[in-house]
């Protein structure tokens, strides 16, 4: 007996060993393609660097430009201001479409089928997507204005993606086109993790469908919706495929520079003026807005849960 | 217990293999990929063929390695077109990764100097090279241009690409009643007499350009920065005015360059297209040509490759056309070859660079094989001086295209030209479109510059 226990220990121990080796070729792989370019580009970000040549030292020059630029933050705003629309629609439609599928009266058939007809247009590429809809909304061209004008819902057609005050809802309207089936699995999934025992008991005492859906859906999904919107956050901030390619002027992001998202905007230091270090030092400070913001919805909707 | 350890031995030891040759550098990915391929090329290929290849944004060089292929039989040119927008980005990681390959990289005017300073291209100028001893055979700003600040000549360019106005001859006869591009020029001589040109060619029921912007190419008497600062010259402001009073005078008919409608113009009769013409309306369409809502344009603004593109799509207007100065003596593109620094098939490189640029005969080849470009050497030139093109009405078009291209001055040119000129043009599009006032637009475009570039100093005025 006293033998055994000598022994079990280090059988342990040699398995413990052999673990570390089958993680050894991700840890090997994440170090080279996710922790040097993210230590790299903090580096950078302290430095005044063209893409070649010796870097040279700064200090927090790069960090006290970002903020003194006003392009920045009208560049951030233009971010938010898309991905806040966005994120409205996008939820907005996913949790109404969540409402009817999981509603126990209507027991709507072909779950399945919709649910992939909904996640399709995520399964398009931004590049599509934009020479898609900028043939439909074309100013002089577009399907949707020769549609409107067929209709007499309007004289003369509308500029709009040459119109600022136009073109950011339109770039929200078609992201969340592209990513409301994709939130509505996740409800989905989340809704159909409850227990069915709550909605029959609640169908019992005679409780309606909204009294349902926010006393008893929305708080059993609350963590699925955190998750929903931190990813959608996280994305939205680093919004760049389709404002890229739908505006006018690559990353000036015109008319007026109101798709010019915080992402065109590195871009355009990056790999356009080749000011290499700068760029960096947006790209850190643009994780540090989203760190926050995560923390802080994370603590806001988090603590509601408990 | 033995068999999962060497599974387990086996599997690490093939990532770890796949990562290190993943994450070596570019230099070795590709200096390994250059050695197999060489090598099979030996292995599968009898003849031996050399191997060079070459990166391109124009597709012209599709053509050039072609023709090089069948003088040389034993070489293999393999050229890759790139996208314009990406190609200073591929060829500056690649090269500075220290890729040996591509052999041939190319650039144009306003991506040059960025890439000179990143040390992309071989110093032409030492042996075997010794490029200077070429510079009198090829248009001077054309030379001017492949060299970096220092003078080193690091690229050479097979064409020229001064820029000049193509106006139709049958329109300035009944409008002017003359179509000499001499008489002509002087209708475009400046922006004010272009503005009075416009109002003639609109009570006439023309319209002087199919966009606001065919100017462009003439803009500016100056470099946007000089000495460090940002220099906005009067021209720039009269060119702003007249791409302002262009659109609100509807002396264009609103084709936006490079757009359908602006090749149509070409062709002939195109429909006026305002704001609020409904194009889909067939009914109301009928009214607006009934109405006379149909014009013709008189005039773009292009550099001498606007010759292939007016080509193919002038159709039945062909030989109405002829081709005059402009305001200044501008130009725009070019594609500017050169050998890439870490290329280990330099000689053969710089054998297919003087065949590009330097050869008379497939200057001469080109100038058929194309069309109507127009070469950069002075020989091939003078030699077509007494062309006649007859899209042109029979205009001399190269003799013209060489004394365009004798008045230009490259020391306009800077590395900041595009992002700069990006925000002038955004400024003069809100100030027409009448989202920004003047002040409020040129305000903005101070800034912009200001944010861009913070080593420019920025008078404000």
């Amino acid at each position: 007996m006293a033998v055994n226990q000598k022994i079990m220990p280090k059988k342990m121990k040699k398995k413990d060993n052999i673990a570390y080796l089958f993680v050894l070729p991700f840890v090997i792989v994440f170090l080279i393609f996710n922790v040097y370019p993210v230590l790299r580009t903090l580096y950078l970000s302290f430095m005044n660097y063209q893409g070649y040549g010796i870097p040279k030292f700064l200090g927090i020059e790069n960090y006290t430009r970002v903020f003194k630029d006003k392009f920045f933050w009208r560049a951030l705003l233009n971010t938010i201001k898309i991905w806040g629309v966005n994120i409205v629609v996008q939820l907005g439609l996913a949790y109404l479409l969540t409402i009817i599928f999981s509603d126990i009266k209507y027991k709507l058939r072909g779950l399945s089928i919709f649910r992939a007809m909904f996640y399709l247009p995520n399964l398009i590429a931004a590049t599509s997507v934009s020479f898609l809809f900028k043939t439909l909304l074309d100013w002089k061209y577009g399907t949707i204005n020769q549609m409107l004008m067929a209709a007499h819902l309007t004289n003369s057609p509308i500029n709009w993606l040459g119109s600022p005050h136009s073109a950011p809802y339109v770039i929200s309207i078609i992201s969340a086109w592209m990513w409301f089936g994709n939130s509505f699995i996740i409800l989905m999934a989340g809704v159909q993790g409850i227990p069915k025992d709550y909605f029959e008991a609640a169908a019992i005492d005679g409780a309606g469908k909204w009294k349902v859906f926010s006393k008893i859906t929305l708080p059993l999904i609350r963590p699925i919706t955190l998750y929903v919107f931190i990813t959608s956050l996280i994305g939205g901030l680093q919004m760049f495929d389709l404002p890229f390619l739908m505006a006018d002027g690559g990353t000036a992001g015109n008319p007026s520079g109101s798709l010019q998202t915080v992402v065109m905007y590195l871009y355009k230091f990056g790999f356009q003026t080749y000011q290499v270090g700068f760029a960096s030092a947006i790209a850190y400070t643009l994780f540090g807005i989203i760190l926050v913001v995560s923390i802080l919805q994370f603590k806001i909707l988090g603590s509601k849960e408990d | 217990m033995k068999w999962k350890k060497m599974v387990a031995s086996l599997l690490i030891g093939l990532m770890v293999i796949s990562t290190v040759a993943c994450g070596s550098t570019n230099a070795k990915s590709d200096s390994g990929s250059a050695k197999s391929t060489e090598s099979s090329v030996k292995k599968g290929d009898t003849s031996g063929k050399k191997k060079l290849v070459v990166w391109t944004l124009a597709k012209d060089l599709n053509q050039f390695g072609d023709k090089y292929k069948e003088k040389h039989p034993d070489v293999d040119v393999q050229t890759v077109v790139i996208e314009p927008a990406d190609y200073p980005t591929k060829v500056k990681t690649a090269i500075l990764g220290g890729a040996k390959e591509p052999d041939i990289i190319v650039g144009e005017p306003q991506m040059l100097q960025d890439m000179y300073d990143a040390g992309l291209f071989e110093d032409l100028n030492k042996a075997p090279y010794n490029a200077q001893s070429y510079k009198d055979k090829i248009v001077n700003y054309v030379w001017d241009v492949g060299q970096d600040s220092k003078g080193i000549q690091r690229a050479i360019s097979y064409q020229i690409t001064p820029a000049g106005i193509y106006y139709r001859r049958d329109i300035a006869q009944k409008v002017f009643g003359t179509d000499d591009p001499t008489e002509i020029s002087k209708l475009f001589a400046d922006y004010k007499t272009i503005l009075t040109t416009a109002q003639k060619l609109n009570d006439a029921g023309y319209k002087i350009f199919a966009s606001d912007g065919e100017m462009n190419y003439f803009s500016g008497d100056s470099a946007w920065v000089k000495g460090g600062k940002l220099n906005v010259d009067q021209a720039r402001y009269d060119y702003m005015d007249l791409c302002v009073n262009l659109y609100k005078g509807d002396y264009t008919s609103y084709a936006a360059q490079w757009s359908t409608p602006w090749y149509q113009g070409m062709a002939g009769p195109m429909p006026i297209l305002k704001s609020d013409t409904n194009v889909w309306d067939t009914e109301s369409l009928k009214k607006a040509e009934a109405s006379g809502q149909t014009t013709e344009v008189f005039a773009y603004g292009l550099p001498s490759w606007g010759v292939l593109t007016m080509r193919d799509n002038v159709k039945t207007t062909s030989g109405k056309w002829g081709v005059c100065s402009g305001p200044s003596n501008g130009f725009g593109g070019g594609t500017y070859i050169g050998i890439s620094s870490k290329s280990e098939r330099k000689a053969l490189a710089w054998d297919f660079l003087k065949f590009c640029t330097l050869d008379e005969d497939t200057s001469n080849w080109w100038i058929k094989a194309s069309q109507g470009d127009t070469v950069s050497l002075k020989s091939v030139l003078q030699a077509h001086a007494d062309d006649k093109n007859d899209v042109y009405g029979g205009e001399q078009m190269y003799k013209f295209w060489l004394e365009q291209a004798n008045g230009i001055d490259y020391s306009k040119v800077t590395k900041y030209d595009k992002a700069i000129g990006d925000a002038w043009g955004t400024a003069i599009s809100e100030i027409k479109t009448g989202q920004k006032s003047k002040n409020d637009a040129i305000s903005e475009f101070y800034d912009t510059v200001s944010s861009t570039y913070p080593d420019i100093k920025v008078d404000r005025k």
